[in-house]
């Protein structure tokens, strides 16, 4: 009799257990939804605003950059991604030789945002982005270059103002 | 902890050193396995937390880091060393810890030492026709040597597996098979939706039920201790988040931690607050996405969804501060690599309760429910003497009465100033294992309310000048990820550059569990039972 | 009840109207062509719109919107779903049985077509009406695990194996279950006949008529019949998470696209013969003594009360298999022999002993 007893009991007890995990499954359905619409959400979405989705390099309103192509970012990149190519030109005032900046190559395709660069770059010349809409249809076209056409140095001037 | 010393040195006339707190043992390689096991009978050390595969230069070696299941915090270090030639051999101590088995593999895979009475010599991460031992100093990594192969790998059901043994002072290379000639195998995996990764599982069955389980391993091996070799401090920093990706934060701080502690660097009060909160955020994550694929793993692919949703609130509160979702990049070498939010707080303010509120319901949906009990309950039992040879670390060796939560044992960070308990279950059921996670949710929930109202002001930065370089010497650190004890050591000979790393992966042992506990269980225990171990591949295949 | 509309009116016009132009046997034949295109048809959209609506509220209780890209709110989903699968390659599985291997996906789906047209879908709709009706849907719905066993068996894999293996142990378990349920009714309407059992609840649903054990009935047949489906939490025959996806890892096209219509299709069904059974079909809901109400319940179509009262068994059978997990092979079959067959046949004798006195 006992083990008839049981036997009912345990069906009982299992009904009202899966009738709570029904119950739960309801309430969410009831909740708003959680996911995010992508496209349509363009520019409604708050992102991270540190959120590392693409290096870029900062240049003001006259197209200067602050970059002093010291290949620091270049060396303390652990995957080679960031290739800094310079020229050496003689300054015409000092009359010393100066490296200046001919192309900031980064490779996205290769960048695991790991922020070595951004950390170690003494001059703040390249930060990162929120934009992560990066797809291409062909990997070369992941390289990208930083710098602007055109773009020079920031004269001194201005970094002495931070 | 002398005792041990001075006998072993006694009686296996050993070199005894004492490094950062931890004596080391040198012993000579005719009596490694004889030292090892008047340890394990006479001393307790029942659990090989380690293995380090180890080139000199001129000899091949390795470290052996034991400890007490009953005195868990000192370490003790065995370290051994044999010629470096073609055929290097070791005596095995799988007899003694089952953990070595795996261990050994690895060593065999990497250095090349073959481990005498060791009853699977097989490579256990690289394909078996590679040639050359990849983490020798010597090794010559021409491309020609080992082309990308255009053909599957040699593996059928009756593969041959070769072992030396010792009999009557001559080696015997022995080969057996795997498996029987009429078994019934079934593969699992690589691509297996339930494999959590490229894990190759093949499980020979009678019906539905297992009768063994031999796991293979490195479908995504990337070389990473190899690779380390190669790159600065900082740089190695990058990968420790791409070893276990749920718990990588956690990883990332043990790697700094041993950096620090080798550079003797103060770390800011305030980084050590976030870091430590950042790690229970990471561990809630981990531990919500272990239960959600447990679930989907046993058909409720809404709780699934239901644990994403969850984790999904802990991943923007990443993005927002660290800048990164999984892979948060957060922690580094002195610090942090930036300031919190300013709605950091806030925020995590607000995911403690509606984490609890969620934790009732994830109880009520799942765990109160008769057919996932009936699935649990009484299914995949691992005895805490078998969990503590094998290494099962974390949550699967916490479910089986093993208390061996680095927290409470060597407190790093700031958990020595907060109050938790550190979650024990004795039973050693996969339901232990189970809910054994969403308790420690709330434990972590408990640490974060205490931290999170206390991070002290300051800079939270203190970065190391010039090029990170740490001093020749050998420094080892353990903390406690999402799923055991990720362990890193590291040796350096004093350039900017580490001579060797290892990190020890708590998934690992894991899949030995797994192994063991699998036969006479159903396949869908089988399943169950890998999702209840809760292992990451990328941080076993490393 | 008389008001009711019936759309026996149309078809007997047609019938009429076909007779007149053709003659007797012509017109049957006619009929014959026109009745297996309209099911054909109900059958294909029936399924299109099961996989919309299963998706979506899949989505609804997973925090989730569902499909939502193809036309508005991702109505023509399934149909681009099906497009797809109708465009994709038969992949020739090497040595696999190929003439087990083709004709598994059609056996199954006649099955399923053949007990669809025994479902009363309103008033005068109603294809195959015999005195054994009963015992027809029952007979022909389980002919879909030859196919499944033939699919798992010649797709020479291990997955499919052990997934058709479990296929062959679950419906024949669940089968008995499915039957002693349906009987209790047959009990209590003391015929086989589907047009009759609808009719005898024109008072009152049998579900409210049979007290209780009308409504034990009713339960084991939904979690019965929702295992006879091979869906969630009793989907072991293709537990994705263990093997792939069972029986029909190895199809691929419209052979695969079969299964998986049928699988759809075998709910509805199941919760058509629920409905019918126990919810009245298509007969609208009246209460004795409650003229003025029983005449406003009329003015709704036949159709629709049948297939509201289908929609909420399918609903019922998706909140179950979205909530739980799924079973282990020896848990099933303990959930047969030891919970649901008892049961059932207590509750026939119950409901018996309800008749007799």
């Amino acid at each position: 009799m006992k083990a008839l007893y049981n036997y009912i009991k345990n069906i009982v007890i299992g009904i009202y257990q899966l009738m709570q995990g029904m119950y739960i499954s309801m309430l969410n359905m009831l909740r708003p939804k959680v996911t995010e619409q992508y496209p349509e959400n363009r520019g409604k979405k708050q992102y991270g605003e540190w959120f590392r989705a693409m290096l870029v390099m900062p240049h003001d309103v006259e197209n200067h950059h602050r970059c002093t192509a010291c290949g620091i970012c270049m060396n303390s990149c652990p995957n080679g991604t960031i290739k800094v190519e310079s020229n050496m030109i003689k300054d015409e005032t000092t009359g010393k030789d100066k490296r200046v900046l001919n192309r900031y190559l980064y490779d996205l395709g290769s960048c695991t945002f790991c922020a070595l660069c951004t950390q170690n770059c003494p001059f703040h010349a390249i930060e990162w982005s929120n934009d992560f809409e990066n797809t291409v249809f062909n990997c070369q076209k992941l390289v990208l270059k930083l710098n602007k056409e055109g773009s020079s140095l920031m004269v001194k001037k201005t970094e002495n103002k931070e | 902890m002398k005792e041990p010393i001075e006998k072993i040195a006694e009686l296996y006339n050993a070199e005894t050193t004492e490094n950062g707190g931890r004596y080391e043992l040198t012993l000579a390689k005719e009596n490694i396995h004889d030292a090892a096991a008047y340890l394990k009978r006479e001393y307790g050390y029942d659990f090989l937390l380690e293995m380090v595969g180890m080139d000199y230069g001129d000899t091949l070696g390795v470290i052996y880091y034991l400890s007490q299941s009953t005195n868990p915090a000192p370490l003790l270090v065995l370290k051994t060393s044999t010629e470096k030639s073609d055929y290097p051999e070791l005596y095995s101590v799988c007899d003694l810890w089952d953990s070595a088995e795996f261990y050994e593999r690895e060593v065999y895979d990497f250095f090349g030492i073959m481990f005498i009475n060791h009853p699977d010599m097989r490579r256990i991460f690289l394909r078996s026709d590679w040639n050359g031992y990849p983490l020798r100093k010597d090794y010559d990594a021409n491309p020609e040597l080992n082309p990308i192969p255009h053909r599957n790998e040699f593996l059928v059901d009756m593969e041959r597996v070769p072992s030396i043994t010792m009999s009557m002072g001559k080696e015997i290379e022995t080969t057996r098979s795997l498996f029987d000639h009429d078994e019934y195998i079934v593969n699992f995996g690589p691509q297996h939706p339930a494999m959590h990764g490229v894990l190759h599982l093949r499980v020979s069955l009678d019906g539905e039920v297992v009768k063994s389980v031999d796991p293979n391993f490195g479908y995504i091996h990337r070389g990473v201790e190899k690779l380390c070799e190669r790159y600065t401090y900082p740089q190695i920093l990058h990968l420790t988040d791409r070893l276990d990706y749920l718990s990588g934060t956690i990883n990332r701080h043990a790697f700094c931690l041993c950096c620090e502690k080798a550079l003797g660097l103060e770390v800011p009060e305030r980084a050590v607050y976030i870091r430590t909160i950042f790690d229970e955020l990471t561990r809630i994550a981990s531990h919500l996405l272990g239960w959600g694929s447990m679930c989907m793993d046993m058909g409720s692919i809404t709780a699934f969804i239901y644990g994403m949703r969850d984790r999904e609130k802990i991943m923007d509160i990443f993005e927002e501060t660290a800048g990164g979702r999984l892979m948060a990049n957060y922690s580094v070498i002195g610090g942090v690599a930036n300031d919190i939010h300013p709605n950091f707080v806030k925020r995590v303010k607000e995911f403690i309760p509606y984490m609890r509120k969620m934790m009732k319901e994830h109880h009520l949906f799942f765990t109160g429910n008769p057919i996932a009990r009936g699935r649990m309950d009484g299914i995949g039992y691992l005895s805490k003497e078998k969990a503590i040879s094998i290494g099962a670390t974390g949550p699967g060796g916490r479910a089986s009465g093993w208390r061996n939560d680095i927290r409470k044992i060597e407190p790093y960070a700031v958990y020595d100033k907060v109050d938790f308990e550190e979650v024990i279950r004795a039973d050693g059921l996969t339901f232990d294992r189970y809910v054994i996670r969403l308790d420690e949710i709330e434990q972590s929930l408990r640490i974060i309310e205490q931290l999170i109202d206390r991070i002290p002001e300051g800079a939270f930065l203190n970065k190391p000048k010039g090029v990170v370089k740490l001093p020749a010497g050998e420094y080892f650190q353990r903390v406690e990820n999402a799923r055991g004890q990720f362990c890193v050591h590291i040796t350096s000979k004093g350039d900017a550059k580490p001579y060797r790393v290892k990190f020890r992966s708590p998934c690992l042992t894991l899949v030995s569990a797994l192994k063991e506990v699998a036969p006479t269980h159903k396949i869908a225990d089988l399943i169950m039972l890998g999702a209840s171990f809760d292992y990451v591949i990328p941080c076993i295949d490393r | 009840m008389q008001q009711m509309i019936s759309l026996q009116d149309l078809t007997l016009w047609i019938d009429e109207f076909l007779r007149n132009l053709f003659g007797g046997t012509w017109a049957l034949l006619i009929e014959f062509v026109l009745i297996g295109l309209a099911l054909l048809v109900a059958y294909a959209v029936l399924a299109l719109f099961l996989i919309y609506a299963e998706r979506k509220i899949c989505a609804f209780f997973q925090c989730r919107i569902g499909p939502n890209r193809v036309g508005i709110w991702g109505i023509f989903q399934s149909t681009a779903d099906m497009i797809k699968i109708l465009l994709k390659e038969l992949i020739r599985i090497n040595r696999a049985d190929h003439f087990l291997f083709r004709i598994a996906s059609f056996i199954v789906i006649i099955g399923s077509i053949c007990t669809f047209a025994a479902l009363p879908f309103a008033k005068g709709i109603q294809v195959l009406d015999f005195n054994i009706g009963v015992f027809y849907i029952l007979a022909i719905s389980s002919l879909g695990v030859v196919g499944i066993l033939m699919a798992g068996w010649s797709s020479n894999s291990k997955y499919t194996m052990i997934g058709a293996m479990r296929s062959g142990a679950q419906l024949l378990s669940y089968e008995l279950s499915c039957g002693l349920s349906l009987l209790a009714v047959v009990v209590l309407a003391g015929t086989m006949q589907v047009s009759q059992i609808v009719e005898q609840q024109s008072d009152l649903w049998f579900i409210f008529k049979g007290h209780i054990p009308a409504c034990i009935a009713f339960v084991t047949y939904l979690i019965a019949g929702h295992a006879e489906t091979n869906r969630g939490p009793f989907d072991l025959p293709e537990a994705e998470s263990e093997l792939t996806a069972g029986y029909h890892t190895e199809y691929s096209g419209i052979q695969f696209g079969f299964f998986y219509l049928a699988e759809y299709l075998n709910m509805f069904i199941i919760a058509a013969i629920a409905a019918t059974m126990f919810l009245g079909g298509w007969m609208p809901l009246h209460i004795p003594g409650w003229e003025s109400f029983n005449k406003v319940m009329d003015y709704i179509p036949s159709f629709v009360w049948f297939f509201g009262k289908t929609g909420f068994c399918i609903f019922l059978a998706l909140w179950v298999r979205w909530s739980f997990p799924r079973l282990r092979i020896d848990q099933l079959l303990n959930l047969e022999w030891k919970i649901l067959m008892p049961i059932c046949l207590i509750n026939l004798l119950l409901m018996s002993v309800a008749v007799i006195f």
